[in-house]
Formats: structure tokens, C-alpha cells, sequence
């Protein structure tokens, strides 16, 4: 649908909802937990569209999430992203599916002689590129059409899914155990990578929210030392060369998946003034919240999370109760807190479960240190 | 001859650095005087309270004023940069010089001691709020500097923090 299908923006609940986004980050009262669930192509679920459609279409796409996000009175901003970024600017296909996100093929490298040869595109080609050139599509319309609702988001994961985008992820693997040093290196190139990657989006819009963190390297695939060692270090590098080159300042440490080996790693990870943490889970658990503010509340922003499996497949009842649970726990952590989902919004996630997030943090999410 | 040996040869008379138009025009646009800055790297010389480039080529001092944290780095002879910040840092974030588990030295010493200076989250504080930024911290975790890039990151989380606080 082109931008004039759309009825506007009510600017009443913009007002509110951007006072809700804003008190995490900078200590601004206002009166509750703000809920973000990470929508994505659940917007296409909600508009009758395709998750191929949404992703081939970056501008309706924005539209989309940003008309969502008022429907469900969450997080008021505009996003556009899908993991496989990146494989495509140095040489993958890109297969766009009708009811998954697109996916990559034909990985760069193949062998371990690719990966001395291969090199890091400067910024001025990752601008170029099929990644950016999409990305940027979505952006663009939102700071466009919904000037408001605009973050310079770049998407990049860590290290692992930097990585693991330029060769297959069971090379990667493979070589962790049997020529470690070549994931040394690959992990910095996927450094350089991702301060490029930053590089850019500063350069177009003058500032930048670094998406980073930890999702292939979880504890369900990999040991505390490996984890250490391919993705909190090169990660810790990586946010340490943007800030240095002041190409940041947001950095957003997604920390996807089973993180109860190594979440005490990331406690002393680089952070900026704008620096949020998100776990998934501890074991096959969801992440305590209550656990999240012992370790990080007195250093940054805290993202609680409820259980994807739970807002895709519970009922209303079940989200509600967790939900409650993680506000409580969280709603007057010292630097923030957001309320969120473990992972993105199930595509096709029951829209009363998402609801349900909210009624939570209205019910439960009103602040008391203020 | 090194920085400090050049230095030294000063005997005690304090620096007089060269500055570039440009740079002197840099600190116009920030309001910092030339002698500020030079009281600044005068202090810093007899205190030793300054960081050095591990080549010994380059020193960082740094002046505290009331809501302003000015930086000069200077080789022997000649100022070459001049950078500010509003964010005023408080200390070690988590109050403590732990264990950070990834390569934390900066390119930079800590002059006094000699020690390699650290990478590390320092609380910073401006218009009430509190948060981590990425400091350059002397392993006794009393003296904290920033590099200029985080300087240009700062001043857009300025930015940020004095338009939504407002």
C-alpha cells in the first residue's frame, strides 16, 4: 500500500508513547514500562501480507511496523531487519521466500584458502551494496513519512553471525575445532566489518544504534571458552573501535538464544551512555529479569524478556503471567528498563498475545522510583 | 630524544606549543582560549597527571571545569588536538577495576606509574543522568581520560540527552 492507504499516525499517542521510549534511556518520568516486542514481519501478519512480501518491500514494510506499533501502543519505532545481512554485499545469493525471511546461499567462503584472500569492503562499497541499499530503502521512509519514529538502526549480530553469513556455519564449527586461528581471523574480519557497517549509517545519518551482541554463539552450540573467545572478545573489539571512532552511539547487545554459561561475560562488555542489554534465556528458561537487573541494572539500560514460544503458542493468560513477573522485576531498574520478547515477534504470533505484553505493563509496569 | 626528555630539558619552565590556524580556529568554535589550554598541559607536566602514547611521541592532559572536561594532545612541540566534553565521568562503572576477559590496553601509558593504561566503562553523568561510556582508565582507577573519538560520540549522546531531558 502506498503512504496515502494509510490513516495517520494518532500524534496524541506518538506524544505519549515517545515519552514511554524515552524515560529508559535518559531518566525522564513518565508512567510506566514501555513494551517493545520486537516487531518485525508479525506487522505483515497483522496486514494480511506475506512475511516474502514484507521483506521484498522495505518501504510498506516500514509502514507497517510503524502502524503496528501504534495499533498495539508499544515502542514507537520504525524497524527493518532480517539476520542473513551482509552474506549478499560480498558475493551470497539472496533467496527471498514467501513465508520466511530471505536466506542466503553460496556462501564467499568455501574453504580455508578463501579466507586469507578475503577482504572487508570499505564503507563507501558496503553503502553500495545490496544490504544497505535495502536497509536504507526502509529507513529512509521513515524518516520520510514518520520523522518521529526514526532510529539509524545497523543491523550486524556479532561476530558469529557475521561470520557464519560469509561461510557456511558448519565450516565454522568445524574449524573452531580444528583450525581455530581461522575463525580468529574471520572474526576480524567481521571487526572491521561491523565499525564499516557503522561507518556508513553515521555518515547518512549522522549518528548510529549498533545492533550487536550474540545469537549463533549461545550456550547451545558452543562452550564458555568459545563463546569467549569468537564472540565476546571480537564483539568487545568491535564496539570499542565504533565508539572510538565515534560513529556510535547507541549499542544494542542482543543477546539472543541460551546465555547461561556466559552472560556474566557481557556485565563488563564497552558500553555506551546509550547501551541496552536483552538475554533470551538461562538454560531452557526464560532470562530472569530479576536476574538481568542483579548483574547489569547498575551499568545500562535492561530489556526483560518474555518467551517467543510463549507469545506465539500460549494463551493470553500464561503471556500475562509472565509478563507480570518481568515487569515487577524490572520497572524501576536504576538505568532502565524496557519490556520486551526473548527473540523478534513471532511472525505469526496470536495479536492478543502482544496485547496481553501491554496490559501487563499497564497493570503492573507503573514506576515507583520516580 | 623523547617527549618526557624534551620535556625535562624545559626545566621546569612549562611548554609553549605551537598551534595550527586551523586548530587555534577549532577552539574558537569551542570558546577554549589558547592559554587555557596551555595551563592545562602546564599542570599536567609538573604533576605528571597526563597519559603518553606508548611510541612516547604523544601526551593526553585533560583540565576539569565546572561543566566542561577539556583534553589537549600535544607532542613536544606542537598542540594537535583540542577536544571536549560535557559528561562529567564519576568513577569505574560497577565501582571497580574488574576483570574485563578481552584485550582492555589502550594505545596509551599512564605517565605517573608507567603502567599501561586501560579501556574501560567510567560512569558519566550529564543533566542527571547516569550511564557507562568507554573511558581510558590508569590501573590505580584514579585518573580517567577519554580518546577523541568517544569525544564525538559524547557529544552526540549530549545531544541526545539535551533534547529529550528538555
Amino acid at each position: 500500500m502506498p503512504a496515502e492507504d494509510y490513516a495517520p499516525i494518532d500524534q496524541n499517542w506518538l506524544g505519549e508513547a515517545a515519552s514511554l521510549w524515552t524515560t529508559p534511556w535518559v531518566d525522564k518520568p513518565s508512567e510506566r514500562v514501555i513494551v517493545d516486542p520486537i516487531i518485525l514481519s508479525h506487522a505483515a501478519t497483522v496486514f494480511k501480507k506475506s512475511v516474502g512480501y514484507f521483506y521484498q518491500n522495505p518501504e510498506e514494510a516500514m509502514r507497517m511496523v510503524c502502524h503496528t506499533c501504534e495499533m498495539y501502543d508499544i515502542t514507537p519505532v520504525g524497524h527493518y531487519l532480517f539476520a542473513d545481512y551482509w552474506g549478499a554485499d560480498y558475493g551470497a545469493e539472496i533467496k527471498w521466500q514467501t513465508n520466511s525471511p530471505p536466506s542466503i546461499s553460496n556462501r564467499p567462503i568455501k574453504n580455508a584458502e578463501d579466507v586469507d584472500s578475503f577482504e572487508v569492503l570499505p564503507p563507501e562499497e558496503l553503502a553500495k551494496g545490496p544490504t544497505f541499499s535495502t536497509h536504507f530503502r526502509a529507513l529512509d521512509t521513515c524518516l520520510k513519512e514518520y520523522p518521529s519514529m526514526f532510529a539509524p538502526v545497523t543491523q550486524l549480530g556479532g561476530s558469529m553471525e557475521v561470520l557464519t553469513n560469509w561461510a557456511a556455519i558448519e565450516d565454522v564449527f568445524m574449524w573452531m575445532i580444528t583450525e581455530p586461528e581461522l575463525v580468529d581471523t574471520l572474526c576480524s574480519r567481521a571487526v572491521e566489518h561491523m565499525v564499516n557497517a557503522s561507518t556508513v549509517t553515521t555518515d547518512k545519518y549522522g549518528l548510529n544504534v549498533m545492533i550487536t551482541g550474540s545469537v549463533v554463539a549461545s550456550g547451545d552450540l558452543m562452550d564458555r571458552e568459545q563463546i569467549k573467545r569468537f564472540s565476546y572478545q571480537p564483539v568487545s573489539r568491535a564496539v570499542k573501535k565504533v565508539l572510538n571512532a565515534g560513529v556510535g552511539p547507541g549499542i544494542y547487545y542482543h543477546l539472543c538464544g541460551n546465555h547461561y554459561d556466559d552472560y556474566d561475560l557481557w556485565r563488563n562488555a564497552p558500553m555506551s551512555p546509550f547501551s541496552i542489554v536483552q538475554i533470551g534465556y538461562d538454560g531452557q528458561d526464560i532470562f530472569p529479569t530479576s536476574k538481568l537487573i542483579e548483574n547489569f541494572g547498575d551499568r545500562c539500560t535492561c530489556f526483560g524478556t518474555v518467551d517467543t514460544k510463549l507469545v506465539d503458542r500460549g494463551t493470553p493468560a500464561q503471556v500475562y503471567a509472565q509478563a507480570k513477573e518481568q515487569v515487577l522485576a524490572g520497572k524501576d531498574s536504576p538505568r532502565g528498563f524496557i519490556l520486551g520478547t526473548s527473540c523478534e515477534c513471532p511472525t505469526t504470533a496470536p495479536p492478543i498475545n502482544v496485547h496481553t505484553m501491554v496490559k501487563a505493563a499497564r497493570d503492573h509496569g507503573k514506576y515507583e522510583k520516580f | 630524544m623523547s617527549i618526557i626528555d624534551k620535556l625535562k630539558n624545559l626545566g621546569g619552565k612549562g611548554m609553549d606549543v605551537k598551534i595550527s590556524a586551523e586548530l587555534e580556529n577549532l577552539m574558537k568554535d569551542k570558546g577554549i582560549k589558547k592559554e587555557e589550554v596551555q595551563e592545562i598541559i602546564n599542570k599536567a607536566e609538573s604533576s605528571g597527571n597526563k597519559l603518553k602514547s606508548t611510541d612516547g611521541e604523544l601526551c593526553i592532559a585533560k583540565g576539569e571545569f565546572e561543566n566542561l572536561t577539556v583534553y589537549a594532545m600535544y607532542s613536544a612541540s606542537e598542540l594537535k588536538d583540542v577536544y571536549t566534553h560535557k559528561m562529567k565521568i564519576l568513577g569505574l562503572t560497577g565501582g571497580e577495576l574488574a576483570d574485563a576477559d578481552y584485550d582492555d590496553e589502550s594505545d596509551w601509558v599512564c605517565a605517573k606509574t608507567g603502567e599501561p593504561a586501560l579501556e574501560r566503562n567510567v560512569d558519566m553523568n550529564y543533566m542527571g543522568v547516569t550511564r557507562p561510556g568507554p573511558g581510558i582508565v590508569c590501573p590505580n582507577g584514579s585518573d580517567f581520560y577519554v580518546s577523541p573519538g568517544v569525544a564525538k560520540t559524547l557529544t552526540t549522546a549530549e545531544s541526545v540527552l539535551e533534547e529529550k531531558r528538555a
